[in-house]
């Protein structure tokens, strides 16, 4: 028999099978319906109806994950506040029922809400609480409650934290059409060791009751499936003492750099600087910063240490650096731009590191964040230079900078790809984004082509290219890195094992073998099978 | 006992559903009354979520909260814990 199978993003590497709960919410509840009662006696309603309601939820919601439950308490304070019911009472002294003045107000409060995002993405879980109090109100459930006996599959076009809170020992896997590998189903479901696949296209065309296979591993539901059809983990055999490419380690600051330490780690690929700033509420003077980085320096893993200029922006402000409120932080000044700002602060900034890179005689690159064009890459170097830096580099995180990389021969000592930026711009797709998390994926073929791309240039200016990104963290990844000629890797200090052993377990010619494979493939989910292929 | 607080937001999404349900929380049991303003004085009732909400305070923007609490101590005990859901939350 040939089962039906939809491809999505996993979550999590064990598999489940279950049968299918569709989880649909009944339009009667959403209904604008009219009253004979009068104003006075629908607000009494409401207030009951709210009360009730949301006494309800936190009772069932006692036993879930904790950050979900902080969520969704605020969302019900919000719900219960008396504002919110004041701003009800014009449209219950026109007649509207209880849920309908409800669900007006609550309209009229998102619309006064405007452009902010973080709200906007809390309304459907809003309406959603909503749609309950109408149910308690109108006397219909307003959507079918979980079994709690049973194995299910909950299958639904992305969840909320209202839904997710319900779920009792009954619920063994998830399924949404939506949402990605950083949308809130897949934190909540790593939360709970839940297995889901998001992302995937047709979830909401499987049947109700029908068995499914749910298999994160291979990114895929298959209906009628199996355990024994599950897509097995890999493991890696280690063939020689060392991997084929260096593995490094990402650190924030002393606390990573000793833990960094602790691992076999050889050097540190990206050292986040910015991490040192964020929480001052001054500027910290020349001496200040020498010292922080010179006991980051003496901690760090032995090799070599790449330390990255301060990459802040309006989203992750540093307090003693003014930056307005931006519409699009993601494409407003932030990374090396600052520099044209607050100048004097990247001189010190600099200063400090060369001065520590002095004390200690570690071997130090320092790369600058967000950089697009050749003029920025050359105002850095002369800048390194005059602090008297000489090993300069810089992050790819621009598509731009790719195709200027030849004009910058003899400038730079390295490159440094970062992944996460890099497909958030060349996909022109937020990372946070929850219906954009198929475009995130680091397995996509224009993703994989760029970074190929990058090497191939780089191979005229005859210099190494290393990829700091989290994609680097999935050893299959890590191992086509290595074929397409990237010189080091490097991840968190928790990643380095997994990532060392898969690359010592692989030749050259096995690397060089999966980079081709993922390099002809048209789709991401194409990519990661054929080379999972290869080692499974 | 009145006092005043300002501090600067560097939560990066500003001030959000999370630790505005949280402050009205921590405001009630305290039984103080709470203010915020922002910078352009536009004020909300730390018993209103809805209102402070409303505010649609951003990342970077200061922001001053007036408490009227039994003594010196306890506002300023509360004081810290608003800035420290505000920005640790």
């Amino acid at each position: 028999m040939s089962a039906t199978e939809l491809t999505g993003i996993g979550v999590g590497s064990r598999a489940a099978v279950g049968e299918v709960f569709l989880l649909e919410t009944s339009d009667a509840v959403y209904e604008h319906q009219s009253t004979k009662h009068s104003p006075a006696e629908e607000a009494s309603v409401l207030a009951t109806a709210i009360a009730t309601t949301a006494a309800g939820i936190r009772d069932e919601s006692a036993t879930s994950d904790p950050t979900a439950r902080e969520i969704l308490e605020a969302l019900l304070i919000i719900l219960e506040d008396p504002e919110l019911q004041e701003m009800a009472k014009p449209y219950l002294s026109e007649g509207d029922d209880a849920p309908t003045a409800l669900f007006k107000a609550l309209d009229e409060f998102a619309e006064l809400m405007g452009d902010d995002e973080e709200f906007l993405s809390r309304v459907a879980d809003l309406r959603g609480i909503a749609a309950r109090i109408s149910g308690w109100v109108r006397g219909i459930a307003a959507g079918p409650s979980i079994p709690t006996e049973g194995t299910w599959i909950i299958v639904a076009e992305d969840l909320t934290p209202l839904e997710t809170s319900q779920f009792g020992g009954s619920v063994v896997g998830v399924v949404t059409e939506l949402g990605g590998p950083t949308s809130h189903t897949a934190i909540i479901c790593r939360a709970l060791s839940l297995p889901a696949v998001v992302s995937a296209k047709g979830a909401m065309t499987l049947t109700p009751g029908e068995s499914v296979l749910v298999d994160p591993e291979g990114n895929r539901v298959v209906s009628g499936g199996t355990l024994s059809d599950a897509t097995q983990a890999l493991t890696f055999i280690p063939q020689s003492d060392a991997p084929l490419i260096t593995v490094r380690a990402n650190i924030g600051g002393l606390e990573d750099a000793t833990h960094a330490a602790k691992t076999s780690a050889r050097g540190v690929g990206l050292f986040r600087t910015e991490v040192l700033y964020l929480s001052a509420s001054r500027e910290p003077t020349l001496d200040e910063q020498v010292a922080s980085y010179v006991e980051v320096l003496k901690a760090a893993p032995a090799g070599k240490i790449i330390i990255r200029t301060i990459d802040a922006g309006s989203d992750k402000p540093v307090p003693f650096l003014a930056l307005g409120h931006e519409e699009n932080p993601a494409l407003g000044v932030r990374g090396f731009r600052l520099a044209h700002d607050f100048g004097d602060f990247q001189k010190s900034q600099l200063a400090a590191l060369a001065a520590a890179i002095d004390a200690t005689g570690r071997d130090v690159g320092v790369m600058a964040p967000m950089v697009s064009t050749v003029d920025e890459v050359k105002s850095f170097h002369a800048l390194c230079h005059e602090a008297g830096i000489t090993q300069v580099g810089i992050m790819i995180e621009t598509p731009a900078i790719i195709q200027v990389l030849p004009d910058l021969k003899g400038i730079l000592s390295f490159l440094s790809i970062g992944t996460n930026d890099l497909s958030q711009y060349l996909f022109a797709a937020d990372r946070m984004h929850p219906q954009l998390g198929a475009l995130n994926n680091p397995w996509q073929p224009g993703l994989l082509r760029s970074v190929n791309q990058v090497v191939e240039k780089a191979r005229d200016l005859d210099i190494p290219v290393g990829v700091c990104g989290e994609s680097a963290a999935n050893p299959l990844l890590s191992i086509v890195f290595a074929g397409l000629g990237i010189s080091s890797v490097s991840v968190a200090p928790s990643a380095v094992e997994a990532v060392s052993t898969a690359l010592a377990s692989v030749s050259q010619k096995q690397a060089k073998q999966a980079s081709l494979l993922a390099l002809a493939a048209s789709t991401p989910a194409e990519a990661e099978a054929t080379v999972r292929a290869m080692f499974g | 006992m009145t006092i005043n607080h300002t501090f600067t937001v560097m939560d990066p999404i500003g001030l959000h559903a999370r630790p505005v349900g949280q402050i009205v929380t921590l405001v009630r049991e305290s039984g103080a009354t709470v203010t915020l303003r922002n910078s352009e004085g536009k004020e909300a009732s730390a018993a209103s979520a809805l209102k402070m909400l409303a505010m649609k305070v951003k990342s970077g923007e200061s922001l001053e909260l007036v408490i009227d609490a039994e003594d010196d101590a306890a506002g300023h005990a509360l004081a810290e814990a608003i800035e420290a859901l505000v920005n640790e939350g």
